[in-house]
């Protein structure tokens, strides 16, 4: 769990991404082409162990996402290039109103195991994820669609009780509807502007006959329709991968098997791949990074791209502490140094953070908070004591201790010790876990770390499950009737350029109330050995592992 | 009583004439000869100094970070040059001083006080009370230190309202009740090597209380291992406090402590090991103090090493 309980692993980019991937701090030292590329060989890359089994619906962290990644297919791929959502299994996918879609299926389209992807293949796997008692992490995906809440139960007495709960009331979504083998229908519970974009993502993978037949033991040794299947998986050593031959996607894999060895630690995979031992590590540990230490160590084998998390500071609730108003969380924003804390504690691997919503994705607007995210130690002052001054003796920054959030988090409170003048603590919570928790229960006063990375490359990821009022990670419980209206007018918007520019009016309204404090957008940094080549990353922070080739 | 068994035993020295001497006094000029000793004690009233009165040692604040400052080699501004916080490295080596010095000392008084009474006790009355006090001291002393001083700060950690001195408390606490058995071991078999003289057996038969001859004949005759002993022991103490902060577990930030600086540095070690090298230079130093002092100390008082 350590440090990798990001959510989630996918491709997936938008045009207006790459535009700015100028801006990302350092730019890419290893641009490679395809020039030098060769079919076949055995590869080595950096993995970790998986939380759970590598069922599609149950893996939402980066260990079991990467492989599953690679051995999926989905009704639609994100272009690692270009960017833009493309149809890969599905044929095409209709819709007139937002809310009633007809997907349409390549056909001849195989799993590993030789069978055809058909349109019930992703309808019960749908549904099996979404029902409630067969817990699977993914299940939120499919909120959307109409009839998910019939497949949920409530626990009378919660997960600890000794009750348990009651069987739902349905056990497959009324949404969703076989037409034939080759086509279904989705029908959402309300309007949903980015539907089809949201197909993407792992959760939405289909599964075959084989692993209803038997959905325990199915994870040890997958069957998916990706590039690559799983050839052998010894538990914490490594999982091997092979070139699925009849793949029936247009872009075949290069090399013939992809090794992912597990490590516990980044500095061994690291210290691997400057040896030789390891091609690809998409981890480099912080002690290469101070002063950026790895561009020597691997001249022209690394590369850096800006990746769909943003990371934000967020307060309590008013009811929980009452000290940190919209005015002072302004004088607050204003009093970060996010340049100087990017320099010096991250080597210039963030960007700072100027809105809401990463600039990865489609819809993304610059500057949209303006002066109050540009660090101004005179102004913050002078906010601060516009805003009648802190009232709470100290602030705090709570932070979860078993990733590496110390240095920032204790730079972040000197700049605002030292702008505004009022003692600040960075706070350490002992794990994730316990962090999470009192954050959810309300019990955290204060300001505490959040970070989101996307599920799916949509400006509305970034707006609707963090700010919308009672959301599912809205932890500063903003709620603005003005703001949840647009964000519905926005979701009804047939035209993408026209429910893009609603979002953004949305998230305007987060600039004037401060919703939560933006501090950067994340990059991710890998480094090869000399045997490969090729190496590109998505904007999830993944490898492209399919189009890696040996020189 | 010592003095008169003292002068007793050695009128005749040939080469020590004049006013008796005891073992006391007679180790203070040992010492005084001693350039180690002189050294050492030079070292740890500079420690000393650092732990009470930082503020005489610089003038910048410890914890003013400013992140445009970071990284910055020695320079005269910042002799030790700033970390990764744009800390003062000087300043926080100075003030680092004061949470090692408090637990080594303490840990040594606090061993030598329970591991010397448990010892007293029972190498003193013998019998099922030694073998019971024995027993336990065996399985305490079957815990590694190190081993001990984590489980108990893991299943005890801190948090960022925790005053001061009760982290520093804390560590204390568990060093001493993984660190007494040494102590009481060394004290039960000296006491059991005095108890047979002429002189205890002499005070017992003109009917002293055994407070009275463990006070005045056992006591002053038994503690000069374990005073030495402790002394040694005290550099051991603060590497072991340095271990359990560096793990993370021992002292925690906003305390200052060299521990705590070593493994903040361990991420610049290829980049700018002088982060690394000035706060583990002072570790090394004030060890290296104590230890000498518990050599120069222990030559002195065993005068078989003359």
């Amino acid at each position: 769990m350590r440090g990798t309980t990001r959510k989630v692993a996918v491709a997936g980019i938008s045009a207006a991404a790459l535009v700015l991937a100028g801006c990302g701090g350092g730019g890419n030292d290893g641009e490679n082409t395809d020039a030098a590329a060769k079919t076949g060989g055995d590869i080595t890359v950096r993995g970790c162990n998986p939380e759970n089994p590598l069922v599609a619906g149950n893996t939402s962290e980066t260990c079991g996402g990467n492989v599953l990644d690679v051995i999926t297919a989905k009704l639609v791929k994100y272009n690692v290039d270009t960017a833009q959502p493309e149809m890969d299994i599905a044929e095409k996918i209709e819709t007139t109103d937002n809310q009633n879609f007809t997907v349409t299926l390549k056909k001849g389209y195989k799993f590993h195991d030789g069978t055809e992807v058909k349109a019930k293949n992703f309808v019960d796997a749908w549904n099996y994820t979404a029902y409630g008692p067969n817990a699977q992490v993914s299940s939120y995906f499919f909120e959307p669609i109409e009839g998910y809440a019939d497949l949920q139960s409530e626990d009378p007495d919660g997960e600890e009780g000794p009750q348990k709960a009651p069987e739902p009331k349905a056990k497959e979504m009324t949404g969703l509807k076989v037409v034939d083998d080759y086509s279904f229908t989705i029908k959402t519970a309300e309007k949903v502007a980015n539907l089809p974009i949201r197909l993407g993502y792992t959760a939405f993978a289909p599964q075959p006959d084989a692993f209803f037949a038997d959905p325990k033991t199915f994870g040890d040794k997958p069957i998916a329709a990706g590039p690559y299947k799983v050839d052998n998986w010894t538990k914490n050593a490594e999982i091997k991968l092979s070139k699925f031959a009849d793949y029936s996607g247009e872009k075949k894999g290069v090399a013939d098997t992809i090794t992912f060895k597990i490590y516990q630690d980044a500095n061994a995979a690291y210290a691997d791949v400057l040896a030789g031992q390891l091609d690809l590590t998409d981890e480099i540990p912080a002690s290469a990074q101070v002063d950026e230490k790895y561009k020597q160590d691997l001249p022209d084998r690394n590369i850096q791209k800006p990746v769909g998390v943003i990371q934000t500071i967020t307060t309590a609730p008013t009811k929980v502490d009452p000290n940190y108003g919209p005015e002072i969380r302004k004088a607050i924003s204003m009093a970060i140094d996010r340049q100087g804390i990017i320099d010096a504690v991250f080597n210039g691997t963030r960007e700072p953070a100027t809105g809401w919503v990463s600039p990865v994705v489609d819809g993304y607007k610059k500057d949209v908070c303006g002066e109050f995210c540009t660090f101004d130690a005179a102004k913050a002052k002078e906010q601060l004591a516009k805003a009648g001054g802190f009232k709470g003796g100290k602030i705090t920054l709570s932070y979860n201790a078993d990733a590496s959030h110390k240095e920032w988090t204790e730079a972040t409170c000197n700049s605002i010790k030292n702008a505004l003048g009022v003692e600040c603590v960075a706070t350490p919570v002992v794990d994730f876990s316990t962090f999470r928790t009192q954050i959810r229960d309300r019990k955290m006063k204060g300001m505490f770390r959040t970070g989101w990375q996307m599920d799916y490359p949509s400006i509305e990821n970034f707006l609707t499950p963090i700010y919308a009022t009672g959301a599912s990670s809205n932890d500063g419980d903003y709620a603005n009737p003005a703001f949840d209206a647009k964000l519905k007018e926005a979701a009804a918007a047939t035209d993408t350029a026209e429910s893009n520019k609603l979002y953004q009016e949305a998230e305007q309204m987060l600039a004037n109330d401060m919703a939560s404090i933006p501090l950067w957008y994340s990059t991710t940094t890998a480094g090869w050995s000399e045997r490969v080549t090729n190496v590109k990353i998505t904007p999830f922070g993944v490898p492209d592992y399919a189009s890696i080739s040996l020189k | 009583m010592t003095d008169t068994i003292a002068a007793g035993v050695q009128p005749t020295a040939p080469d020590e004439v004049g006013e008796a001497r005891s073992l006391g006094q007679d180790a203070w000029r040992a010492l005084k000869k001693n350039k180690l000793f002189w050294a050492s004690v030079v070292l740890i009233v500079l420690f000393v100094l650092m732990a009470i009165w930082p503020s005489l040692f610089t003038n910048q604040d410890p914890t003013y970070g400013d992140i445009s400052r970071v990284r910055q080699r020695p320079s005269a501004e910042h002799w030790f040059g700033t970390d990764g916080q744009g800390y003062d490295i000087y300043s926080r080596t100075i003030y680092g001083a004061r949470a090692s010095i408090i637990v080594g000392i303490c840990t040594s008084i606090a061993t030598l006080l329970v591991g010397g009474v448990i010892g007293i006790i029972a190498g003193f009355y013998g019998g099922w009370v030694d073998a019971v006090v024995s027993r336990i001291t065996d399985i305490f002393f079957a815990i590694p230190l190190l081993l001990g001083g984590i489980l108990f700060m893991a299943s005890f950690p801190n948090d960022a309202n925790t005053p001061y001195f009760v982290i520093v408390g804390k560590v204390v606490l568990t060093l001493t009740i993984f660190g007494w058995p040494s102590i009481a071991r060394l004290m039960r078999s000296s006491v059991l090597q005095v108890k047979p003289n002429e002189y205890v057996l002499a005070a017992r038969a003109l009917g002293a209380s055994p407070w009275r001859i463990i006070r005045s004949h056992i006591l002053p005759n038994a503690l000069a291992p374990a005073i030495v002993v402790a002394t040694i022991n005290l550099g051991a103490y603060i590497v072991a406090e340095a271990t359990l902060s560096f793990l993370g577990i021992g002292l925690t930030p906003p305390a200052i402590s060299w521990g705590v600086a070593i493994s903040d540095a361990l991420v610049a070690i290829r980049t700018y090991p002088h982060i690394l090298l000035f706060p583990s230079l002072f570790l090394s130093l004030a060890v290296l103090a104590f230890i000498m002092l518990g050599d120069a100390v222990r030559d002195a008082f065993d005068p078989k090493s003359r």
